[in-house]
C-alpha cells in the first residue's frame, strides 16, 4: 500500500515538476546582450521572409546592440497574431500591416508628438481622433487597368481614349471580337477586390464620405452608384467578357494568365508592377486610370503601404519607435521597401520599369487618393461579403439583389 | 455489522485508516487526469462561454452584453447561409461515408491479401492531412487543374467542379467522403470479425441469401459500431474546415462556406471575437445534442429489437 501511495504521489507531482521546469527553462530576450525587437510582419509574394531579414540586417548594422527579430504569423493575419501575443502576455514591439481604429488605438503608442511622423505618407488620413498611431512608408494605388499592348493594337484600341464605363465596355467588345478574353479575373479575394478597385474610384470620388454615411445608415448600396457598377459588371458577364471559370483560378494563376497574354486587361493595384517586372513583361503592358461615369481621371482608391505601429506594452518602446522612424524616414530603407512592392512616395524615386513610371504618372495626375480609414472604414468582414456577393452575379443573381444583399448584411452587423 | 461490532477499537481505527489511504490513493491516481481535463477542457469552455456573452474584439476590455451575440447568430445572413451548407455537408457526407464504408467493408470482409490491399487503399487518404488532400484535389479539379486541362486539349469547355456554386458543393462533399470513408471501413471490418460464424452458418442453413444474411444478421450485429461511426462522422463534418480552406476557400460566392470556416476565417480574423466565440459555443452545443440524439435513437432501436 505504501508503495502504491508513493507512486500516486509521484504521478501527481511529476507533471507539476515538469511544468515548472519547462516554465523556468525558457529563454529571455533580456538575458541576451542588447535589445531584441520583435516585429510582426505579413509575408507576401513580394515581401518575402528573406526580404524582411535583409532589411532588418541593415538596421542592425547601423544600430549595434539592437537585434530585430522577424515574427512570422503562420496562416493567420498580423492582427490575429498580435491578439494571440497580447493574450499570452508576450507583447511584440512593432507590428506591420495593422490599422488602428477607435477601439484599438489605445493598444498602440501615440506617435503624434514625434515630429517626423508628420512627413510620412497619408499620416493624417489614418489618424484616429487626430492622433497618429500608424506611420507608413509609401502609398499604393488600386484603381488601375493594366492592358496587353499587343491586344489593344490588334483590336485598334487607344487606351488614352477609354475614360467612361461605356468606353470600357465597348473596348471589351472589340477585344473579344479580336479573339481575346477581355478582362482577367480570378477566384479567392480577387473578384470582389477588383470590383472594389473599379467602383470605389467612381463612387468615392463623387462622395469621399460615402462609407461613413453608410456606417450611419444614411445611404445604401441599392440606391447608390454602386448599383450602376454592379449592372456594368453583370453586363460583362452576360456578354461573355468575364469568364465564370475564372472563379476556380487562384490569384497567382489569374495574374500569370494575364502576364502570359491570355487575357487583354487586368484591374489591379500598383503592387502588380513588381510581378510584371519579375516576369520581364513590363514593356509589353500598359496602364490607364480606371474609367468612371464621373470625372476623369478619378481619385485613386488607395492605401498606405508598409504601415507600422509600436505596441504600447512593448518592453522596448523607445527602441521600437527608433526602428519605426528608421523604417519610414531613412532614404535607403524607404527606397528598398517602395521598390519591393511597387509603391510610391512623393520625393522618392527608385529605378522603375516603364510600367512603374506609367503608374507613377497616374498617381501624379490623380486628384486625390481615397483611403478607407477612420470613419470611412467599412464594417469588419465587408470585403469577404462583397467578394461573395459579386461572385453570385456569375450564378445569375441580379445586380439589385446583390446590392440589397450587401445592405442586408451591413445592417445585420450592428 | 455483526462483524464490525466484534472489532476492537484499534482494529476499527486501522480499518478506517486503510480506507482513508485507499481513497487518497484513488484521488492521487485520478488527480493528474482531472487536473489536465480541467485545465485543458473545462476552463477553456467556461472562458469561452463567458466571452460569448461579451463584445470582446480581442484587444480592448470586454463588456458584458448578455445574449446579444446568440441573437445575432439568427439574424446574420452569413451565419444562416453557413448553417445550410454545413447541414448539407454533414448529412450527405455522413450518409455516404457510412453507407459506402459498410458496402466496402462487407465486400472485403473475407481474409485475403487482395482484400487487405484494398482496405489499405481505402484507409490511405485518412492518414494524409486534410489540408494537403484539399490542395491535391484543387490541382485536379480546378479550372487549370489536370481534368480541365486535359479536356481543353480536346476543345471541351472546363467543367465547373470548383467554380460552379452547386458543382463546387458536390465536389467538396465527394472529396470529404473519399478522404473519410476509409476510417469507417476499418471500423466495420473489425466489427465484422466479431460476428459469430455459427450465426451466419445457421442463417445460411435456414436458406437465407447472402443479401438477407447481410441485412438481417450482419448489419444488426454491428449496429453499435455503425452508430459510433455515424456520430463520429456527423460531429466531424459539422466542424468541416481544413478541406474547405484548401479546396474551395469557401467559394464560389460562399457556396461552400461552412460554419467553422465562417468562425475561423471571418469572425476571428476580424475583430468580432465575442461573436465568434458565441458561434463556437453554439456549434459545440449543436454537436453534443446531435451526438446524444443519434446515440439515444440507436439505443431505443436496440432496446426495441431485443425487447428489453
Amino acid at each position: 500500500m505504501r508503495t502504491m501511495w508513493r507512486r500516486a504521489c509521484g504521478l501527481t507531482v511529476a507533471p507539476l515538476v515538469m511544468a515548472s521546469a519547462v516554465a523556468c527553462g525558457g529563454g529571455s530576450d533580456q538575458a541576451a546582450e542588447g535589445t531584441t525587437l520583435r516585429v510582426i510582419v505579413n509575408i507576401t509574394p513580394n515581401l518575402t521572409e528573406k526580404y524582411w531579414n535583409d532589411l532588418f540586417a541593415r538596421y542592425e548594422k547601423a544600430h549595434p546592440g539592437v537585434t530585430v527579430k522577424l515574427e512570422l504569423t503562420g496562416t493567420i493575419a498580423a492582427d490575429a497574431k498580435l491578439r494571440q501575443d497580447l493574450a499570452a502576455g508576450d507583447p511584440p514591439d512593432v507590428v506591420q500591416q495593422i490599422t488602428p481604429n477607435a477601439d484599438t488605438a489605445s493598444l498602440f503608442a501615440d506617435l503624434t508628438d514625434e515630429s517626423w511622423t508628420a512627413k510620412t505618407p497619408l499620416a493624417d488620413q489614418y489618424a484616429v481622433d487626430g492622433k497618429r498611431y500608424m506611420v507608413g512608408v509609401g502609398e499604393q494605388i488600386q484603381s488601375l487597368v493594366f492592358y496587353n499592348k499587343a491586344a489593344f493594337e490588334k483590336a485598334g484600341l487607344d487606351a488614352s481614349k477609354i475614360r467612361t464605363m461605356d468606353d470600357l465596355t465597348a473596348a471589351m467588345g472589340k477585344l473579344k471580337s479580336s479573339g481575346y478574353k477581355p478582362l482577367q479575373t480570378a477566384g479567392q479575394w480577387v473578384t470582389g477586390g477588383q470590383f472594389s478597385m473599379m467602383a470605389d474610384a467612381g463612387v468615392l470620388t463623387a462622395d469621399p464620405r460615402w462609407t461613413a454615411k453608410r456606417n450611419d445608415g444614411k445611404v445604401s448600396f441599392a440606391d447608390s452608384g454602386y448599383l450602376d457598377y454592379l449592372k456594368d459588371y453583370k453586363g460583362w458577364i452576360d456578354k461573355g467578357y468575364l469568364d465564370k471559370s475564372a472563379l476556380g483560378v487562384t490569384y497567382a494563376d489569374g495574374q500569370t494568365a494575364f502576364l502570359n497574354g491570355k487575357s487583354a486587361m487586368y484591374v489591379m493595384g500598383s503592387f502588380f508592377v513588381p510581378a510584371a517586372d519579375a516576369a520581364k513583361k513590363s514593356d509589353d503592358i500598359g496602364v490607364f486610370s480606371m474609367p468612371t461615369d464621373g470625372a476623369y481621371p478619378s481619385g485613386q482608391f488607395g492605401n498606405i503601404s508598409n504601415p507600422y505601429v509600436v505596441v504600447n506594452k512593448s518592453p522596448h518602446k523607445a527602441e521600437a519607435i527608433d526602428f519605426v522612424k528608421w523604417a519610414t524616414t531613412d532614404p535607403a530603407a524607404i527606397k528598398s521597401q517602395l521598390a519591393s512592392d511597387g509603391n510610391m512616395r512623393t520625393g522618392f524615386s527608385y529605378p522603375m520599369s516603364s510600367l512603374g513610371t506609367s503608374v507613377q504618372k497616374i498617381l501624379d495626375k490623380a486628384p486625390s487618393v481615397i483611403v478607407k480609414s477612420g470613419a470611412n472604414q467599412p464594417v469588419a468582414g465587408f470585403s469577404d461579403e462583397l467578394n461573395k456577393q459579386v461572385q453570385s452575379l456569375y450564378s445569375g443573381a441580379s445586380p439589385k439583389a446583390v446590392a440589397e444583399g450587401l445592405d442586408k448584411w451591413w445592417n445585420s452587423q450592428g | 455489522m455483526v462483524e464490525l461490532a466484534g472489532l476492537t477499537e484499534a482494529q476499527r481505527r486501522g480499518r478506517n485508516r486503510a480506507r482513508l489511504r485507499e481513497t487518497a490513493v484513488s484521488l492521487g491516481m485520478m488527480g493528474p487526469a482531472v487536473l489536465l481535463y480541467t485545465v485543458m477542457t473545462v476552463v477553456p469552455v467556461v472562458v469561452a462561454v463567458y466571452l460569448s456573452l461579451t463584445d470582446w474584439d480581442g484587444f480592448s476590455t470586454a463588456a458584458f452584453i448578455g445574449l446579444d451575440n446568440y441573437q445575432h447568430l439568427f439574424d446574420d445572413p452569413s451565419s444562416t447561409d453557413a448553417w445550410y451548407v454545413t447541414a448539407l455537408i454533414a448529412v450527405a457526407g455522413t450518409v455516404l461515408m457510412v453507407g459506402l464504408g459498410l458496402v466496402y467493408a462487407l465486400a472485403l470482409k473475407a481474409k485475403s491479401r487482395t482484400n487487405s490491399f484494398f482496405r489499405a487503399v481505402a484507409y490511405f487518404p485518412h492518414v494524409i492531412s486534410a489540408l494537403i488532400l484539399g490542395y491535391l484535389w484543387a490541382a485536379i479539379l480546378g479550372t487549370n487543374g489536370a481534368i480541365n486541362n486535359t479536356l481543353a486539349k480536346f476543345g471541351i469547355d472546363p467543367v465547373g467542379f470548383l467554380f460552379d456554386e452547386q458543382f463546387a458543393l458536390v465536389s467538396l462533399i465527394a472529396v470529404i467522403v473519399w478522404a473519410g470513408f476509409g476510417f469507417n471501413v476499418v471500423l466495420f471490418v473489425a466489427a465484422l470479425q466479431t460476428v459469430p460464424a455459427e450465426l451466419l452458418e445457421a442463417a445460411a442453413i435456414d436458406g437465407a441469401s447472402k443479401r438477407q444474411i447481410n441485412l438481417r444478421v450482419v448489419i444488426p450485429m454491428i449496429a453499435p459500431v455503425v452508430t459510433v461511426a455515424t456520430v463520429l462522422n456527423l460531429v466531424g463534418l459539422i466542424r468541416a474546415y481544413d478541406i474547405v480552406v484548401s479546396l474551395t476557400g469557401g467559394g464560389p460566392a460562399g457556396s461552400t462556406q461552412t460554419f467553422t470556416y465562417l468562425i475561423l476565417a471571418r469572425s476571428f480574423e476580424g475583430t468580432k471575437v465575442g461573436y465568434a466565440t458565441a458561434q463556437a459555443v453554439f456549434l459545440m452545443v449543436v454537436s453534443a445534442v446531435l451526438a446524444l440524439l443519434v446515440t439515444a435513437l440507436r439505443n431505443r432501436q436496440d432496446q426495441a429489437a431485443t425487447g428489453s
